[in-house]
């Protein structure tokens, strides 16, 4: 935009927002935020917001929105608590690399630092937990501050930004006109591949008997799955996938073999410790992937892709460290890459396949009174056939929802990974949907977690988003009673729930419910809510002391993963 | 094994850039011994100089992550030998001892320091040198019960090689994407 308009600091916002592209706004108002309302009021065609029933609704919703669609999801909120409020989903987006631009209004800048009604030092509190943040106190700065915060959130690795806007600046007049963020000189988003590391890489994979390949989050961040899929096939090399790095692999592709870590697959793990070489793309290295560092892997020489330098090294020794882009890396190492035959270590991953069966099938193996969790997920990956996206809570049910859904498309699964946020699953879910208004999205919840954002509820009732809302009720804090059980001798300490009635709450927002308790009932009811047209809130209640297995108990090897109590 | 590291980071002269590179030390419980802020020889562009014990191995991660701060431009790591560094420190002093005779420029050259002002009550007297020298004084005159003040002003360093080759390369470069 070439030409210059006269409008005020909240207009300018707005216009700037357009100018990037946004057409979805989660935001809440409030006192420091008004003049911002003010203006959204005149532009409700141009930007759709939605009014969340708390700001950790709107900032996960943000989320949800980033990840289901790759944008840069934007929220809104006042200063002082909307701002405290936001940090919880800041530091989820922080751990999860999500482009999150989030804007909090402050007290006028003649008042900063003069403990005014609702100042929190919202920089200082949001430095350690953001990629950049930044506060505007003249009008003329926004949308430069704007222009910014976009290209950071979204470039290199991806992370939120916060921009802070003192009121003040918000009333004032000034110019307008718009230029994108193309470049800052001491920040370097897309490193340059070097030649040599590839090649060396290359043949390093070109040596190996048997190479493993760990998908993280950063081939869905780099839209490198297809280049993924496509090196992995070349080389016939296995694929896992991490927590964060499912659905980036199709369930059903012929080299992929499990997902890994605390609850992964027995085959990927095993895999991981046989393994003499692993090629690990756009993942951490997370103690929840690891388990033991010091057993890791003993076999393998290690090659490590990532776009962030600071994760090179970071949580183990790596024998290749390449920093670059994983779409950029892929491309370049499928050159030279060989074809070799690779049927033992392949026999070996099916191996590992039948006796995860054949060892949980006792475990899982009850008295068909109750629903056991495994069986839901199971049976939604029926239903939906693999093209729903599934967004979890955190604990048990996003264990299950990791360990059985199916996918065919990526960016189909959400999830808190880093941060392990409960009650991120209903507003990240609402947030999917209207990012990706044509998928069918599941919220796969927990009976504690969507008790901890569950007033969302009103924001999926007032602007009619068709979000499907499964409760796996135990009537548990279901992950901390299994650690107490398992490791904590039985102690229940605090994790039993006495929960209300689902479906009157579900009635009282006008959602339509069911509620189901055994085996039969099951697939009928999950067609029933694949059916619904809106939203539907399926609660089950399920098998009260079901536990995740595989699990690698924390600071154990990998190796050794435990299957039953 | 612990050991002072110096990091020496340059950046945007930003706000909010110092929290940040301070937070890195903050959040794995490293203790800065001393932090040194002031404008490189470009201008617009600030040099920290920092120093902490800690080990090798995260000294390396704990510039890797102050490196991907948005507005810093370089960082390097350097354990003491590889720089020479100086601090500056004024020594206040009663005047006590040299009332009558006058020894205070003797004294004051004895120990290698200037004299900066002479009062009936007091003596500052300045001394650039090592740490180890600074200290060392510092010692010797609260033996003699001689100090009263005493301030020092961190580390000021030079790289015996050029710590700016590499700034230069990365403004240079920084601005031709820019154009």
């Amino acid at each position: 935009m070439a030409n210059k308009i006269k409008v005020k600091g909240g207009e300018a916002l707005l216009l700037s927002l357009i100018e990037e592209g946004v057409d979805v706004l989660f935001g809440y108002p409030g006192g420091q935020v008004i003049p911002i309302y003010d203006h959204i009021y005149d532009y409700k065609d141009r930007i759709h917001h939605i009014l969340t029933r708390h700001e950790q609704g709107a900032v996960h919703a943000a989320q949800g929105y980033a990840r289901a669609t790759g944008r840069v999801g934007v929220c809104l909120a006042t200063s002082g608590p909307g701002a405290t409020n936001l940090m919880t989903g800041i530091a989820d987006a922080m751990l999860d690399s999500t482009p999150l631009v989030c804007i909090t209004g402050q007290v006028p800048s003649s008042l900063l630092g003069s403990d005014a009604f609702q100042e929190a030092d919202t920089i200082s509190m949001t430095m350690p937990i953001t990629k950049w943040n930044y506060q505007v106190t003249t009008a003329s700065e926004i949308p430069k501050a704007v222009a910014k915060a976009f290209y950071i959130a979204r470039s290199g690795r991806p992370g939120p930004v916060v921009i802070d806007i003192a009121k003040n600046a918000q009333v004032e007049e000034m110019e307008f006109a718009y230029k994108p963020c193309i470049s800052l000189r001491s920040y370097i988003p897309r490193p340059m591949l070097q030649p040599e590391t590839i090649a060396r890489a290359v043949e390093m994979i070109n040596a190996a008997e048997r190479p493993l390949v760990l998908v993280g989050q950063g081939v869905k961040l780099a839209g490198a799955e297809q280049k993924m899929i496509e090196l992995a096939e070349t080389g016939n090399l296995p694929m896992t996938t991490t927590l964060m790095g499912i659905s980036a692999i199709p369930n059903d592709h012929p080299q992929f073999v499990g997902n890994l870590g605390m609850h992964g697959n027995l085959a990927a793990n095993q895999m991981t410790q046989h393994s003499d070489l692993i090629l690990a793309v756009g993942m951490r290295f997370s103690d929840r992937i690891t388990g033991d560092v010091s057993q890791y892997a003993p076999q393998a020489k290690i090659i490590h892709i990532d776009i962030d330098p600071a994760e090179l090294g970071k949580n183990l020794r790596v024998d290749l460290p390449i920093h670059a882009d994983a779409g950029d890396a892929l491309e370049a190492l499928k050159v030279g890459l060989k074809h070799k035959d690779r049927s033992q270590w392949f026999d070996f991953a099916r191996q590992q396949w039948e006796i995860e069966r054949e060892r949980l099938s006792h475990t899982t193996d009850h008295k068909n009174q109750y629903i056991s969790m495994a069986e839901v997920i199971r049976s939604l990956a029926e239903t939906e056939q693999g093209n729903a996206v599934i967004v979890t809570d955190v604990g048990q049910n996003q264990m299950f929802a990791a360990l059985y859904s199916k996918f065919n498309r990526t960016r189909s699964f959400i999830t808190s990974g880093g941060l392990g946020t409960m009650g991120f699953g209903l507003p990240a879910a609402l947030g999917a949907k209207l990012g990706v208004p044509d998928r069918e999205v599941v919220a796969v919840l927990g009976d504690g977690g969507f008790q901890m954002t569950m007033q969302e509820l009103g924001t999926i009732m007032q602007n009619r988003i068709g979000v499907k809302i499964i409760i796996l009720n135990n009537t548990y804090l279901g992950m901390v009673r299994q650690w107490q059980e398992l490791f904590f001798n039985h102690r229940y300490s605090f994790t039993q729930l006495e929960n209300p009635d689902f479906s009157l709450i579900a009635k009282a927002y006008d959602i339509p419910s069911e509620r189901i308790m055994r085996p039969e009932e099951l697939n009928g009811a999950l067609e029933r809510m694949k059916q619904a047209s809106g939203s539907y809130l399926l609660e089950i209640v399920v098998l009260p002391e079901e536990n995740v297995f595989p699990m690698v108990p924390a600071g154990a090897s990998l190796s050794d993963l435990i299957f039953n109590s | 094994m612990n050991k002072e590291y110096i990091i020496i980071a340059f950046t945007e002269n930003q706000i909010g850039v110092l929290n940040r590179i301070t937070s890195c030390y903050l959040r794995r419980k490293i203790n800065i011994e001393s932090l040194k802020v002031s404008e490189s020889p470009i201008k617009g562009i600030s040099m920290f100089v920092i120093s902490a014990f800690t080990t090798a191995e995260t000294i390396e991660k704990v510039a890797k992550q102050i490196r991907n701060i948005i507005d810093v431009l370089q960082v390097n790591f350097y354990d003491e030998a590889e720089l020479i560094t100086q601090e500056i420190a004024l020594y206040k002093i009663s005047s006590r001892p040299f009332r009558e005779n006058g020894r205070v420029d003797a004294l004051s050259r004895q120990w290698g320091t200037r004299l900066i002002e002479f009062s009936s009550k007091y003596v500052v007297l300045e001394k650039t040198g090592t740490r180890e020298e600074i200290e060392e004084l510092k010692q010797e005159l609260e033996a003699n019960n001689l100090l009263q003040e005493f301030t020092r002003s961190g580390s000021v360093i030079i790289h015996r090689d050029s710590v700016f080759d590499q700034l230069h390369e990365t403004i240079e470069n920084g601005t031709k994407q820019q154009r």
